[in-house]
């Protein structure tokens, strides 16, 4: 944003085009405007001139005659308004006629604003300076929101970049004999969600979900904060409580008050199904059986609020054909349109109901469509969702 | 969400009407600086007609606390129940909170 002393100047050095077809009022105007200080003016003495100047000389403003022997004010009004580049551009009308029903035409034609003749000058200044700061300013926040829009769509990219990759997720799903399918999308531009997936070895993975107090930029950057944090302690990536622990104490110092990460973290054995894992107040993630759906205890102090915090390694099992599903707290939290949560019970049967229905296709998909169409408005909270499947016979619920 | 705090001395309860989250942070903040100029020993937040609360709003939850505690103030949350309750037990935070 330009101080007032940048914003004066620009308006000094400001292109203004002033139309009239009478060489004296022409003169009289200009020379009003040079004496305050301006530098950059141009000429024109008829309408279709002016059109022609406007498109090649790119005025930042316009102090136009309404009766004109060729082509009138309105009519420059008119056409200039009908093209998208000169809808911002003021145009100052002068007449000298004082009847309302004129000045009601001329800003119908599409003037911004109105001098009456004879010329006032020092009321002319005022609000051709006036228009031009207008201007300026708006020009000046359109580049600026350009330019936030710009590093906002790089910001998103770089945090997509530190999602899982496609190859290591495939190379998981073919160690494992699994299909995992996963969403992610942030309610702002950028999110506070994280979920990982990464290979412990041969015959054992690890799958995270993590949800940082808040959304938005502060959110984000707390992201890639956690995410170099996690690389320092993949020797524990075998034991989930431990490395909940040790994220913790690393995160206690640099998290906000205020700021907290909700985290479930869990490893998968191929071989016997083995699933160990820790929570830290994430919500509970459910396996699909055969016999129903186990939600899994993800309780515990969220990282970054106490360096004291505890953490516990449950164990449960994931077998040939069941399912895994983590997701973050908006699935269950958002509004639907009658008003209501969907709650834990109510994501479990929505999850239960699509899993049923898939032949072996992204039932996800079909879920989350499902979700967004009984939603109303935008979503507010960032939204991850990751199923793991293990393939083989499918276990229905 | 909306607030009214009744004070009687020693005493404060800031009864809560609504959701506590993420949009509600100005509002929370205030609430907070009014809080701070009551002077008071014991705080009680009453959640009981609070249908949820979201993550940012534990967040607030624990700024408070601090901030109490720095003032020498005791808070502790009532009332909570339904989703409200369940987030503070899936967090842990009913011992932090006392709750």
């Amino acid at each position: 944003m330009p101080d007032k002393f940048d914003l004066a100047e620009d308006v000094f050095s400001a292109r203004v085009l002033i139309v009239d077809d009478m060489p004296l009022m022409q003169k009289m105007i200009g020379i009003t405007l040079q004496k305050a200080g301006f530098t950059n003016l141009l000429y024109a003495d008829d309408g279709d001139v002016a059109l022609d100047m406007v498109a090649t000389e790119r005025p930042d403003l316009v102090i136009l005659d309404i009766n004109m022997p060729r082509v009138s004010g309105y009519e420059v009004c008119k056409t200039l308004r009908a093209d998208a580049a000169h809808q911002n551009l003021p145009i100052l009308v002068q007449s000298a006629s004082e009847a309302p029903e004129e000045r009601v035409a001329v800003f119908e034609s599409g003037a911004t604003d109105f001098v009456s003749k004879p010329i006032n000058q020092p009321e002319l200044l005022a609000r051709v300076k006036m228009h031009l700061e207008n201007r300026l300013l708006i020009e000046n926040l359109q580049g600026f929101r350009a330019h936030m829009r710009r590093e906002l769509i790089m910001a998103r990219e770089m945090q997509e970049a530190i999602l899982p990759k496609d190859e290591d997720i495939a190379e998981i799903e073919e160690d494992g004999d699994l299909k995992i399918y996963h969403r992610y999308q942030a309610s702002y531009e950028l999110g506070g969600d994280l979920w990982g997936l990464w290979k412990i070895d041969d015959t054992c993975a690890g799958i995270f979900v993590l949800d940082i107090s808040g959304h938005g930029v502060g959110s984000a950057l707390n992201t890639f904060r956690v995410q170099s944090t996690i690389a320092r302690f993949s020797k524990y990536f075998d034991d989930p409580a431990e490395f909940l622990k040790r994220l913790n104490e690393s995160l206690v110092d640099n998290f906000a008050l205020g700021q907290f990460a909700t985290v479930f973290y869990g490893t998968l054995c191929y071989d016997t199904g083995k699933f160990m894992y820790a929570g830290a107040g994430a919500p509970r993630p459910f396996i699909a059986r055969e016999n129903g759906i186990e939600k899994l205890d993800s309780a515990g102090v969220p990282l970054g609020i106490s360096r004291d915090a505890k953490y516990e390694n449950k164990t449960t099992h994931l077998d040939v054909g069941e399912t895994l599903f983590c997701y973050s707290d908006v699935l269950i939290e958002a509004k639907t349109r009658s008003g209501e949560m969907l709650g834990e019970e109510g994501l479990s049967q929505l999850f239960t109901e699509h899993l049923q229905k898939s032949s072996g296709d992204d039932y996800l998909g079909s879920m989350l469509d499902e979700f967004f169409g009984n939603m109303d408005g935008l979503l507010p909270d960032d939204l991850t969702a990751v199923s793991v499947q293990r393939n083989g016979d499918r276990g229905q619920p | 969400m909306n607030y009214n705090i009744d004070c009687d001395g020693a005493s404060a309860t800031v009864n809560f009407d609504g959701d506590i989250t993420f949009s509600e942070n100005m509002v929370f903040r205030e609430m907070l600086k009014s809080l701070n100029g009551l002077n008071v020993s014991e705080c009680i937040f009453d959640l009981s007609n609070v249908g949820m609360v979201d993550s940012a709003g534990l967040g607030m939850f624990l700024i408070a606390k601090d901030q109490t505690e720095n003032a020498g103030c005791k808070l502790r949350v009532n009332g909570a129940s339904g989703h409200v309750a369940n987030m503070l037990k899936l967090t842990k935070l009913t011992e932090v909170l006392d709750a």
